[in-house]
């Protein structure tokens, strides 16, 4: 893969990746037909990133060979520790850099990334990544009830009341209003701590549609980059959920980029025990860092591993086209996450996930199912992440959802 | 100012007298050197070198001409004494070190001669201090025998240029090395640390490039460690030249202007590391 960006290109590039750090400590570069996606996800998975350049936001973007289409086309992940010194200071990055070229080498196992300064300087950084599955979180935002669309800066506006360390915020939404209040947990510190709330108007949005009346909470932090860029551009954020427990997609998008965040929430205490049901992995512990995994998924090429599977999992094709391959419903990325308790949620989940009726839909759901024109699963199911070999047929569904 | 009220007769004491209106005009050079705590004092009748050395592979040098200070008179040749630079700097210091337009602190620094404590007279808004600093037997500075005669690659950068790249400079590389060539890349800065390495090419047609003089490629590598305190020079320097000589060893000088607009120059010698051979 190589690209060139040009100058206030380079700035929005950096700035993805000043939000992509805001959610995880590594970095996922996807080179697609589609355009370049950059993703993250944390280490408890339950927030994920994705930051979508088309190609029309490159100066050039290139795949290379034809070859590099099929599945031995480039992952990589980096740490964001290496790439991130790179793109700390925007305001000299738009001082000094007119150009920016990156390319992912087949040959070594580097990332180059060039910036040609003014003076004829150059700066060249070669970064070691790791090959990797893709990462990736399907979400089915055409299936929530609840979608607003705020203008670029009310969102930003709104949590800036809250302060920096404030972890969770609940978003609550009624006919009558919208409403941000700060999430405290226990009946602990209350004389201590301050609590802030505040609602707007349905007036105040581009768009409000509510199905159903919701408290959804969730970790505020990880948001906070995706709001930077979002006003930093002017655009406006569109956000989908539903009921607590289901996850929450904040988007925005231009005609070059489109850019998501989707964060686990808080399911309600008295559904804990069935949780599972709706969708979501919810162990007991309220924290929402623990409380709802998301459905991220990783492609794998291996098939050995299919006479694990039961008959009953849908079968999920890999967004390169590689071959398709059975895997385990909500499975989470590969064990090289330092998080133990992250696996074992998996664990548990994918054990209830098998066990209970539900989990065939939970499959449609979260994942697109391939067999979904023969099959008597329902509607056909949008959803948002599909395989590049046949947007072509999909792309009149998907002209409002957010893809990641 | 009270300090010149002082009677000539005492003058006669001293084997050096050094006045300035303004001490930082000493004090702000001497901190671009202040990597290590003891400094050598050397004074001739041109002006006052201040020399500071770590393990024998790196040392800087402050040169502030006579003509910088408003008094400089010197009985013998040469003077030496070396004291304790980080107890210099605070005496430099003691008004505190905020920048009020219009008020300086006056310095006049006196020496009496081998054995004899540095006394510092010091007096800002009418207020003198007196501080006595102990002097100890002057080191040999380390004679890095870098003559110009031997330099095989010489370039001038304006300082802006570089001030970004040490800011960025990977820290995790142990080295940095610096090629330097009559062809591509002509001037280049390289680390090469745990996430992987990094160029920084200036070519040699660059409007930061005031003087580009190379005369064979060589590529040379030096401890980060060593070369780390240099970019305090770089900061409060306008322009700086890097030269290299037949061995590999690194000299980079720094024209520092005071606070009136005067130049000063800061010099850094660093041997190269010892595991990478010479191209």
């Amino acid at each position: 893969m190589n690209c060139v960006l040009e100058g206030s290109g380079v700035k929005a590039f950096g700035k993805a990746i000043h939000a992509l750090s805001r959610i995880g400590d590594e970095l996922w570069l996807d080179p697609m037909v589609r355009g370049l996606a950059l993703r993250s996800v944390n280490s408890a998975h339950s927030a994920y990133a994705c930051f979508l350049f088309s190609p029309l936001f490159f100066q050039h973007y290139s795949l290379g060979s034809a070859s590099e289409q099929s599945s031995e086309s480039i992952k990589c992940k980096l740490a964001m520790k290496s790439i991130l010194p790179l793109f700390r200071c925007l305001t000299s990055i738009e001082r000094n850099v007119e150009r920016c070229q990156i390319s992912i080498g087949t040959a070594d196992d580097r990332v180059m990334i060039q910036f040609f300064c003014r003076h004829g300087i150059t700066k060249t950084h070669n970064l070691r990544f790791q090959e990797s599955e893709a990462l990736q979180a399907v979400f089915a935002a055409h299936l929530c009830p609840n979608v607003l669309k705020a203008p670029a800066r009310l969102l930003g506006d709104m949590v800036m009341h809250f302060s920096v360390c404030q972890e969770e915020i609940t978003f609550s939404m009624t006919p009558q209003r919208v409403t941000l209040k700060n999430y405290y947990e226990g009946e602990n510190d209350h004389m201590k701590t301050m609590y802030t709330e505040m609602s707007l108007h349905p007036d105040e949005f581009d768009y409000f549609q509510i199905g159903v009346e919701s408290d959804i909470t969730f970790c505020l932090k990880e948001l906070r980059g995706l709001l930077s860029f979002a006003e930093s551009h002017c655009l406006p954020v569109s956000v989908h959920f539903g009921a607590a427990g289901k996850p929450v997609c904040f988007s925005v998008e231009d005609m070059v980029l489109e850019a998501t965040v989707v964060l686990a929430t808080l399911s309600d205490s008295e559904s804990k025990g069935s949780s599972q049901l709706t969708g979501t992995l919810a162990p007991s512990t309220p924290r929402c860092a623990d409380a709802a995994v998301l459905p991220v998924g990783s492609c794998e090429a291996d098939s050995s591993k299919a006479q694990d599977i039961p008959a009953m999992m849908e079968m999920i094709p890999s967004s390169q086209g590689s071959p398709i391959t059975n895997l385990p419903v909500l499975m989470l990325l590969q064990p090289e996450t330092d998080d133990p308790n992250g696996r074992g949620v998996a664990d548990e989940a994918f054990a209830t996930a098998t066990l209970t009726p539900a989990s065939s839909m939970i499959c449609s759901l979260l994942f697109r199912s391939s067999e979904q024109d023969d099959d008597g699963c329902a509607a056909r199911l949008p959803v948002l992440a599909c395989y590049s070999d046949e947007e072509a047929n999909l792309e009149e569904d998907y002209t409002r959802s957010p893809s990641l | 100012m009270p300090l010149s009220t002082q009677s000539q007769g005492d003058d006669e004491q001293y084997v050096l007298v050094a006045s300035l209106d303004n001490a930082r005009n000493l004090s702000n050079i001497l901190k671009a050197i202040t990597f290590k705590d003891h400094a050598i004092f050397s004074a001739t009748p041109n002006g006052l070198k201040v020399t500071v050395e770590d393990s024998k592979c790196l040392q800087a040098n402050a040169f502030i001409q006579a003509e910088i200070f408003q008094e400089f008179t010197i009985r013998d040749d040469s003077v030496g004494f070396q004291v304790n630079l980080t107890v210099l700097l605070d005496c430099l210091n003691i008004f505190g070190g905020s920048i009020v337009p219009g008020v300086s602190t006056a310095l006049r620094m006196c020496y009496k001669g081998y054995g004899y404590p540095l006394t510092l007279f010091l007096e800002e808004g009418g207020v003198v201090t007196v501080c006595k600093i102990n002097t100890q037997e002057p080191e040999e500075p380390v004679d890095f025998e870098f003559c110009s005669t031997n330099v095989t690659n010489k370039v001038i950068l304006l300082s802006e240029s570089l001030k970004e790249a040490f800011s960025e400079l990977d820290m995790t590389s142990e080295v940095l090395q610096i090629t330097m060539s009559p062809s591509q890349p002509y001037f280049r800065l390289s680390t090469f640390g745990n996430s992987g390495n990094a160029h920084y090419d200036y070519p040699k047609d660059s409007d930061m490039m005031e003087l580009f003089r190379c005369t064979k490629t060589q590529t040379n590598r030096y401890k980060m460690s060593l070369l780390k305190p240099s970019t305090k020079a770089l900061a409060l320097s306008c322009k700086v030249s890097v030269r290299t000589d037949s061995r590999g060893f690194l000299s980079l000088q720094y024209l520092v202007r005071n606070d009136d607009g005067q130049i000063c120059f800061v010099e850094y010698f660093c041997c190269p590391d010892e595991e990478v051979e010479e191209q």
